[in-house]
């Protein structure tokens, strides 16, 4: 039973990582439209502008903050440079341009440090916590609470701020709030940066486990996508909780369904996702799509 | 120097021209009508205005040319468009919509005092202030885009076929609410019309145009009277 | 030039100079090219494939690679048990098409992200899979095959041998895939990826042709991974990956969606690029890869195969607006439905037109 348990935040744990890509990808497509696949390669070229600081003597948190700041530039200049051209056309495209960004991003990042996986640090310490005879790792609490910190100012943002209501009216109609003077360009430019900065999030969170190195996230990234789908595009709530899910199967199933075991695991949120979308083609928590002619 | 200028103004979609030299002038505080048949370039004349659509000719709002402008540049201008379709946000609360209109503005107390006016002038969205504005019938979707152009506090607002789909005794109450509008903040009005009775109750010049082109123009009384109007499109 | 091109004669004498050339090609060239130019020509077959569901009828696939793997272990099991070729070969084709006809029939439906995600499933699972039955697939180590010996009759070297049947096959299914697509059932493919609710009104079934162009999809990159085989004569969990996968999409945006000859010289690309960037610098593949993708799709959508074109445009000054521009000429083949302005960067005109696909 314990061990269940430890299974499941566990689950929960590397679920939060799925879910801050999750939540990136849903913020990009609710306000551009379309599917970032580099989401995993930003953040991991962010996080190893925090590795290149660390190196230098930079203190830990310092490092950090300053990727998050190069991961919202980064962002915000994909948008405005590469991606915008591609907004408002087919979206296949959008999705090879990102294909592209993906394999070219890594690429910067493996020609500046190599494809050798290297240390990163951890914030958290090593230990693990006794809570009620469990054993869970002060990693993976803390990657919990930080993807439940990063959601709650989030829904901060959007609800409460000036910039929150012109994001959510650009997402929901960039040509109507432009007429209302609405700097459409900068708010599209600010999604993708806010979006970087959570795919930093998820790079700095993991990098200490699986070692930072340019395919890090790549894995990440398919999950978070299959949770994206299964959350519904548009829900950041149902990404999140839908990272969270595959988390936890993936965990649970690859323990206890003997025919799965550890390699197979990865198969099982698929396995989900496929059969959710048959059933429920909107995803679990989407709208349903008219499409209108 | 008029608020508002046109001259010889086209526009295209694609390689049809659909404009083909359209010129006038709007004077502040004014109201001007532009009337005309389906497909004659009355929505084209205004999205060549607020910049939805690349035009060339002269536009000059407030004597600088904003012709080659951003959209959201011009709004910030000051000249706010209520597009055909009325460009609702549908996702978003009636509330966050009158919030988004006044978005340019930063007197919290005042733009408060805004959203008052204008549920009071349309009491049909008080009622339903919380609820996402997609949920609204579509007559309150007009009311609120009118509102929501209004909270902008422009010089000029764009109106384009507001009555497009409504009931006619609606129809009627949106051009009421934007007469009161007008009377309340003396903002010059551009409104694009089919009905040209409902529009006359609102402006007392108007334009007509024919395939993109100005055919006539005159005040409702010379232009009543004319044949061409009648013929130009029933229900006048 | 088109008009040169388009009369008989010069056809003729085209295909007759190509076909000499591809004839004589081995003969005089090392092992080494010969191994190159069967490889391109494997992946030609790969490509085609994936381009027939993306690149003609619109629908994104990710999992190409799987189906380029599973051939390639169909043909490797094949060959142990001494089944013979034909036979094996028949199944490489019928095997992994069934497959692709199960996954189409449950996706087909989905729209956009969806179905490309239950494709990335394919590798993904295939993967794993791959290493798990060391009787069939040998496991994470590969399985290694020898098979299309050069018979004695024939004079030629293993790799002659094999570069000639590889080619002929290769051929074959080019000329099949190009009657597909040049025919009434390539229009539909063609209506189905521009707007499925007119195709629905033509009596055409979106559905119906998804499915069959998936099938079709992995119909030829289960041949192709019988070649594969056939040439490098060895296969891993490798072949299936997701990166394969994604390779293989940039590879078919870099010669040319929706194109015959733009297969072709994605194929090249794609033998080409590893060798090429190797030669710089190994470390560097993905860099350059990645910046060739994206340059193509910004200054040459069409593809290479598009570059005549884009030259003469150039050079001649595309005065016509709506014109074969960039902005709309799509990579994934043809030019974009609506015709409106290509100038892209003014930040006004991406939400006018970014809006364009929200529903009034």
């Amino acid at each position: 039973m314990a061990y269940t348990i430890q299974l499941i935040v566990e689950g929960f744990a590397t679920g939060s990582i799925y879910g801050a890509l999750a939540l990136a990808i849903v913020l990009v497509n609710r306000s551009t439209g379309l599917i970032n696949f580099a989401q995993g390669s930003m953040g991991v070229l962010s996080t190893f502008v925090a590795f290149g600081l660390i190196q230098l003597g930079v203190p830990l948190l310092v490092a950090m903050l300053a990727a998050f700041v190069f991961a919202f530039l980064l962002g915000a200049g994909v948008e405005r440079f590469v991606v915008r051209r591609f907004e408002r056309g087919d979206p296949d495209t959008a999705v090879v341009v990102t294909i592209g960004l993906f394999v070219f991003i890594a690429g910067i990042a493996a020609l500046l440090f190599g494809y050798e996986p290297r240390q990163f640090p951890s914030l958290f310490p090593p230990q693990s916590i006794n809570i009620a005879g469990v054993f869970v790792s002060m990693r993976s609490v803390g990657t919990i609470i930080v993807l439940i910190a990063v959601m709650i100012l989030l829904q901060l943002l959007f609800r409460f701020t000036k910039l929150g209501l012109a994001m959510r009216a650009v997402a929901d109609n960039p040509q109507s709030a432009g007429l209302s003077g609405l700097p459409v360009s900068r708010l599209l430019m600010i999604g993708w940066g806010l979006a970087a900065v959570l795919g930093a999030i998820a790079g700095v969170l993991v990098a200490p486990q699986l070692f930072i190195s340019p395919t890090m996230l790549d894995f990440a990234l398919v999950y978070a996508l299959a949770a994206a789908i299964l959350g519904g595009l548009d829900s950041p709530v149902g990404a999140v909780v839908a990272g969270w899910f595959i988390g936890i199967v993936e965990n649970l199933a690859g323990a206890y369904v003997d025919v799965i075991g550890d390699d197979l695991k990865i198969a099982v949120p698929f396995i989900f996702m496929l059969i959710i979308l048959i059933v429920r083609p909107q995803g679990l928590f989407g709208r349903k799509v008219t499409v209108r002619i | 120097m008029s608020l508002l200028e046109l001259e010889d103004v086209t526009a295209s979609y694609g390689y049809a021209p659909v404009l083909h030299g359209i010129s006038f002038q709007l004077e502040a505080n004014r109201a001007q009508g532009i009337l005309g048949a389906n497909g004659a370039g009355k929505t084209t004349t205004l999205r060549a205005i607020s910049g939805m659509v690349p035009a060339t000719g002269r536009i000059r709002f407030d004597g600088v040319d904003i012709l080659g402008k951003s959209p959201d540049r011009i709004a910030r201008m000051g000249i706010a468009h209520v597009p055909e379709g009325r460009g609702t946000l549908g996702g978003l609360s009636v509330r966050d919509n009158l919030r988004v209109g006044a978005y340019q503005r930063r007197d919290r107390k005042q733009i408060e005092e805004g959203i008052e006016f204008c549920l009071d002038l349309f009491p049909n969205l008080r009622e339903r202030i919380g609820s996402n504005a997609s949920a609204l019938s579509g007559g309150e979707q007009q009311m609120l885009a009118v509102a929501r152009a209004f909270m902008a506090q422009p010089r000029v607002i764009l109106l384009d076929e507001a009555s497009l789909g409504l009931a006619p005794s609606t129809a009627q109450r949106v051009y009421d609410a934007i007469r009161r509008l007008r009377e309340e903040s003396g903002v010059a009005l551009v409104v694009v019309e089919q009905n040209a009775a409902l529009a006359f109750s609102i402006v007392d010049h108007a334009l007509v145009l024919e395939t993109g082109r100005v055919s006539i123009e005159g005040s409702r009384e010379r232009l009543a009277g004319m044949d061409e109007v009648r013929r130009a499109y029933l229900g006048g | 030039m088109k008009a040169f091109l388009a009369r008989p004669i010069v056809r003729i004498i085209l295909a007759v100079v190509i076909a000499v050339v591809i004839i004589v090609a081995p003969i005089t060239s090392s092992p080494y090219v010969n191994y190159q130019l069967s490889i391109i020509a494997v992946f030609a077959v790969a490509l085609l494939g994936l381009n027939i569901v993306m690149g003609y009828t619109g629908q994104v696939s990710l999992g190409q690679s799987a189906f380029l793997g599973l051939g390639a272990y169909i043909a490797a099991y094949g060959v142990r048990m001494e089944w013979p070729i034909v036979l094996t070969f028949l199944l490489c084709c019928v095997i992994p098409a069934a497959v692709g006809l199960l996954v189409a029939l449950a996706a087909a439906r989905l729209r956009g992200l969806a179905l490309a995600m239950v494709t990335i499933a394919l590798p993904i699972i295939g993967v794993p899979l791959a290493k798990r039955f060391p009787d069939f697939t040998g496991g994470s180590q590969g399985t290694s095959v020898s098979f299309l010996e050069a018979p004695d009759w024939s004079g030629l070297a293993d790799d002659q041998w094999r570069y000639y049947i590889v080619v002929a096959i290769a051929v074959v299914l080019f000329l099949l895939g190009r009657n597909l697509v040049r025919g009434r059932i390539g229009r539909a493919f063609a209506i189905v990826k521009s707007n499925e609710a007119v195709a629905l009104s033509m009596g055409i079934s979106p559905y119906r042709y998804k499915v069959l162009a998936f099938t079709v999809a992995s119909l030829f990159g289960g041949a192709a991974g019988f070649l594969y085989i056939a040439v490098v004569q060895y296969t891993s969990p490798e072949t299936l990956s997701f990166a394969t996968s994604i390779n293989l999409i940039a590879a078919m945006v870099i010669g040319g969606s929706a194109s015959i000859l733009g297969t072709i010289l994605g194929a090249i690309y794609f033998v080409v690029l590893p060798i090429a960037a190797g030669q710089i610098d190994a470390s560097r593949t993905a860099l350059i890869s990645g910046a060739v993708l994206l340059a193509v799709l910004f200054l040459l959508p069409g593809g290479l195969v598009s570059l005549p074109r884009r030259i003469v445009q150039l050079t001649s000054g595309a005065k016509r607006r709506g014109g074969s521009t960039p902005a709309n000429q799509t990579p994934t083949g043809g030019t974009a439905p609506d015709g409106t302005a290509p100038d892209g960067t003014a930040p006004g005109n991406t939400a006018e037109s970014a809006a364009q696909k929200q529903p009034k």
